[in-house]
């Protein structure tokens, strides 16, 4: 199992050399930082702009090659992904970027899981009763509706909620009151701050986990092997939850772990609109300013992701079905 | 079986009030003899569909005996393996199930699907049909045997239940009981999944065994071990035992009693012998003429029942069967007939108001209008002075074996066809027999590829693959060479009318708009079918008719070779016959030649000249069809006709039969010498020295020599067109592989 998960490791660290050096050049070629420069007031000169570019790393003046070679170069000796134009340096940012971006969705990731699988069992178990209407309707709702419009209608729940309380109960933009003592009240406003977002992305992200699993379990409910597990004397009931539930959860648990990268790399909605500057504002933002090295960065961090979701489905798949299992 | 008659159902017992039915019951249940360990009264089911409430099961009684067989025989929709089910509370909760299932006196019916669990897999368990999706894949089957165990005994410990599981897989014939606990289903093949299945359902000594076609899915080799299997774990129970089956071959020699259902309703039931040897409803001997035999060399047409079981959505007014009986007169379309006794026995009633007038002597060609058998203009014809229509020159069909995600590494050759030789000549019928895996299928689209980069030769018709593979010369042998598929229903574009079917190969050779329509109208008439008909669409039809659209499509173009893929094995007996006859008068009124590749012995008899035996891409043993399945050379040969069972009790219970150990190995680990060594019986039981010599030699075709007295009579004798590849065809024959099921055992009342 470890040969093979270091096998697989080692293919996706070359596909993501590809990707990653790929994306380095569509954006050293189309991504025109000096530009930008030119509309400051007062405005420089292109001496100037040259120069600071230079400065930080951004040469306009060299060939997409030279710049790829010393990029490529810095990360690969220094572990140094270069600069943006305003001169921040791209290092110090991603790790503040991708923090954010993990507090604001593990929690949701994990009880969208839960929710969406156990509620896609129980909606199974009672087929086309009032029960499993009701959820899979919520479910189909849940896909149509946009996720911005979703996320503003939670957001506006919880206004009502602190208005009719009278009192600011939940923050529904920002991670955390600025200035805020370390203790018991910072555990509060950092509770405030997570509960809008997160129920939010869990509300709209758990009905296509509950689809899923409800179709695969049904698909299950009535095979022979269920038939031959109720033979053996197992109730229905039982039968189901041991013999048709695993199986039914194969191609879950694959679908599981490829959502998860999307989610991470993608959640720009949930980021703008509750306003945590994550991976995936930035990555947007990166673009419309020009930022070679961060859309770099933040394509690397996309690609790591989703080798990381692979490996995992990889995983999981040999975890709960043995005819996949790699001698 | 009990003296009990059901007073019909339907209408009567709707008639009748609740009180009357629980009255009957309980008198039924009072006559039930005690020692029955199942005792099923007026059993009904009734599913509520879209279009209705459709009754299913109609009334089935029956009592089982401590160690005897019952089999259920019937086709699909009779309502046999929903009778099995509802015994078992299977069914779903939607099925009304009324009547009495007595499991040694304790009434099953109406118990809660927690209380039947005591039950199931206790006292009362159940083979399924498909090995293949029966078992869970991913728990190992010793979690599975272990399951079944432990449900039913809590407190055994586990090393207890382990060793248990072992011996079950022993019993079962697994080798290596001990390692395979821990193997996933996926890891064994059809035949072993059955096993385990048996083991599962034998783990805790049932009373009653529930198989259910149980060998329906499996080939013929590994039917005989699984029959087997199930009358060691018989023996080993001594459970009573319900077969179900639509063959009358596989009870014939397991069975002590038969119920023949039809139209959710026994219409016959008895002992074996008079089920088989006195059959006095028409049904019986139709199902019984339908099935060609394997043992019997003279040609006599099949016995086709035309029509359609009844719709059972409405309840019947007369006798179900009436309408496709040739005996129904209109005394039969007033009211059911009830299962009365047959005089003479008292255990064998039929539900026939003409019983009385058939039995064992009444030829059922006569009473079912068999056809004659047709005569074709090649028959006088020698065989050496036919043209050949299908030349096959040492085809070969390999498959790289490779490894590796981006770089590909050959790690073995799987020999899929390896060396093939043969021809078909004008007229005649040769077919193609051998298990799944023996490289039958590979052979036809080999046939069907036609390029000229194969390895091998193909002429059809002249045309050969080598000279010249071109577009046209492709099309030309289209035109020579047409295919019939296994599924009819698959085969046939649900999109399509039957016009459009038959229309679109005529498009393509060019013919015009009326011409077609002619044809179309020809071809219906040909194939038996209604030339009205030709607007509906394939699920309009029946699947016994869709296979006669299937023919029709394929004989459009006037080919003069049709290759048959198993063209009747989708089909239900009855319906199978009507095709076969189908086919055996195609081919003599149009001359035609067929290739026909088929599991059933039995049908290749019946309908081919030749036949080639198969065994992993060679082909082992060819030559005329009754010398080689009357004086079978080859040990495969041998096996594979001792494989099939025979639709006559007498000759099932008494003859020997070899019993092959294991199943087809991989084409990967094929041995240097004789492919079949591994499972050779007569390799068992040759001495060293000689076996040697199977191991390390391959063994040529080579023809059968006349025997001394035919050449002493006829010195210029030509050589027998019988030809086979093994070293030491008269060898004994290992005792291990023999069984010979013991007649006193099995009559014992």
């Amino acid at each position: 199992m470890l040969k093979y998960l270091a096998k697989r490791g080692i293919t996706y660290v070359f596909m993501i050399f590809l990707t990653t050096s790929a994306g380095y050049f569509l954006a050293v070629s189309s991504l025109k930082p000096a530009l930008l420069e030119q509309e400051r007031i007062p405005r420089p000169t292109p001496e100037q702009v040259a120069n600071s570019m230079r400065l930080k790393g951004l040469d306009p003046d060299l060939s997409p090659w030279e710049r790829y070679v010393q990029w490529l170069t810095g990360v690969v000796t220094r572990w140094d992904w270069g600069r943006s134009p305003n001169g921040a340096y791209i290092n110090a940012e991603f790790g503040d970027r991708v923090w954010i971006s993990t507090r604001l969705f593990l929690a949701s990731i994990i009880l969208t899981l839960i929710i969406g699988v156990a509620l896609g069992v129980y909606s199974a178990a009672r087929q086309y009763k009032f029960q499993d209407r009701v959820i899979t309707s919520y479910s189909y709702l849940a896909y149509i509706v946009p996720a911005p419009i979703a996320y503003f209608l939670v957001q506006l729940g919880a206004i009502n909620i602190n208005e009719t309380v009278g009192q600011r109960i939940f923050f529904v933009t920002g991670i955390s009151t600025p200035g805020m003592e370390p203790g018991w009240a910072q555990v509060v406003d950092m509770a405030a701050h997570y509960a809008v977002p997160t129920v939010a992305i869990t509300l709209v992200g758990w009905g296509a986990y509950q689809i899923a699993q409800r179709q695969y379990l049904l698909d299950n409910v009535n095979a022979d092997f269920v038939r031959t597990a109720r033979a053996k004397g197992l109730s229905r009931n039982q039968a189901i939850a041991r013999h048709a539930l695993r199986v039914s959860f194969i191609p879950v648990a694959q679908s599981i772990a490829f959502t998860i990268p999307a989610i991470f790399a993608g959640g720009f909605f949930a980021e703008k609109i509750f306003a945590w500057p994550g991976v995936g504002s930035w990555s947007i933002d990166a673009i419309s300013l020009q930022d070679v090295n961060a859309a770099t960065a933040t394509l690397a961090y996309g690609s790591v992701i989703f080798a990381l979701g692979a490996i995992l489905a990889d995983f999981a798949t040999t975890l709960v079905d043995p005819r996949v299992r790699v001698q | 079986m009990s003296s009990e008659t059901t007073t019909g159902s339907g209408p009567t017992a709707s008639v009748n009030s609740t009180e009357d039915a629980v009255e009957r019951l309980h008198i039924a249940g009072l006559h039930a003899p005690t020692d029955a360990v199942l005792s099923v009264r007026d059993l009904n089911v009734r599913f509520t569909s879209e279009n209705g409430v459709v009754h299913a099961v109609r009334g089935v009684d029956f009592d089982l005996m401590p160690g005897r067989t019952l089999g259920i025989v019937g086709e699909s929709g009779s309502g046999k393996s929903v009778t099995s089910l509802a015994i078992m509370g299977l069914l779903p909760e939607t099925a009304e199930v009324t009547g009495s299932v007595r499991l040694r006196g304790q009434e099953l019916l109406g118990l809660s699907d927690k209380a039947m669990c005591g039950y199931r897999g206790n006292d009362i368990a159940m083979v399924f049909q498909d090995p293949l999706s029966s078992l869970t894949p991913v728990y190992t089957v010793g979690t599975q045997i272990i399951e079944a165990l432990t449900i039913h005994n809590p407190t055994m410990s586990k090393q207890a239940k382990e060793a248990r599981a072992v011996e079950l897989l022993a019993m079962v014939g697994i080798p290596s009981p001990k390692a395979r606990l821990k193997a996933f289903p996926h890891e064994f093949s059809g035949g072993m999944r059955q096993r385990v299945m048996i083991a599962i359902a034998i783990a805790n000594n049932p009373r009653v065994l529930i198989a259910d076609e149980p060998t329906t899915a499996l080939d013929v080799t590994i039917q005989a071990q699984v029959l087997e299997v199930l009358h060691t774990a018989q023996e080993e129970t001594g459970a009573a035992v319900v077969m179900i089956t639509h063959d009358l071959g596989v009870v014939a020699g397991m069975a002590d009693d038969i119920m023949v259902m039809y139209a959710g309703k026994p219409v016959e039931t008895g002992a074996v012998d008079d089920i088989y040897y006195n059959p006095r409803m028409p049904y019986t001997l139709g199902l019984l003429g339908a099935v060609p035999r394997v043992d019997v060399a003279e040609k006599t047409s099949l016995v086709p029942i035309d029509g359609l079981p009844p719709n059972l959505l409405h309840a019947p007014t007369g006798c179900s069967f009436a309408p496709r009986c040739p005996l129904a007169s209109d005394a039969c379309r007033d009211g059911e007939p009830p299962l009365a006794p047959v005089p003479g026995s008292a255990l064998h009633h039929a539900a026939c108001i003409k019983s009385e007038a058939l039995g064992g002597d009444v030829d059922v060609h006569d009473i079912f209008a068999a056809p004659p058998v047709p005569e074709s203009r090649f028959d006088a014809i020698p065989r050496t002075d036919r043209s050949t229509v299908l030349q096959l020159r040492d085809i070969r069909k390999h498959f790289p074996l490779t490894k590796g995600a981006l770089i590909k590494k050959r790690i073995g050759t799987v020999k899929a066809v390896d060396g093939l030789s043969f021809d078909i000549r004008e007229g005649e019928c040769f077919s193609i027999v051998g298990e799944s895996g023996s490289g039958k299928t590979t052979t036809l689209l080999e046939i069907m590829e036609f390029h000229k980069d194969q390895d091998g030769e193909v002429v059809i018709g002249g045309l050969s693959n080598k000279q010249a593979a071109d577009a046209r010369t492709k099309s030309a042998m289209r035109r020579e060479l047409q295919m019939v598929f296994q599924d009819p229903t698959g085969a046939l574009d649900p999109r399509f009318t039957v016009y459009e079917v038959l229309a679109e190969p005529l498009q393509n050779a060019g013919m015009d708009r009326p011409a077609i329509r002619t044809r179309i109208m020809e071809l219906m008439k040909l194939v038996g079918l209604q030339p009205d008909h030709v607007n509906r669409f394939p699920n309009q039809f029946s699947g016994g008719q869709r296979q006669r659209i299937g023919i029709a499509r394929a004989l459009a173009v006037n080919p003069k070779l049709v290759v048959l893929d198993e063209p009747v094995s989708a089909l239900d007996v009855s319906v199978q016959a009507g095709v076969i006859n189908l086919l055996d008068k195609l081919r003599a009124e149009l001359g035609l030649s067929y290739l026909l590749v088929a599991h059933d012995l039995s049908v290749v008899r019946h309908i081919s000249n030749r036949v080639a035996v198969m065994y992993l891409g060679k082909i082992v043993e060819i030559g005329e069809v009754d010398r080689v399945f009357d004086n079978p050379r080859h040990p495969y040969t041998r096996a594979l006709l001792s494989a099939i069972p025979v639709p006559d009790p007498q000759v099932e219970r008494t003859r020997e039969r070899i019993i092959l150990k294991g199943d087809l190995p991989s084409p990967l680990d094929a041995p240097k010498g004789c492919n079949f060594a591994t499972r050779c019986p007569v390799f068992a039981a040759l001495p060293a020295a000689k076996q040697e010599k199977c191991l390390t030699l391959e063994p040529p075709l080579e023809a059968v020599a006349p025997s001394q007295a035919a050449r002493s009579l006829q010195p210029e004798a030509p050589a027998l067109d019988q030809q086979f590849a093994c070293f030491f065809p008269d060898g004994e024959l290992d005792d291990d592989m023999l069984v010979t099921h013991d007649q006193a055992e099995h009559h014992a009342p």
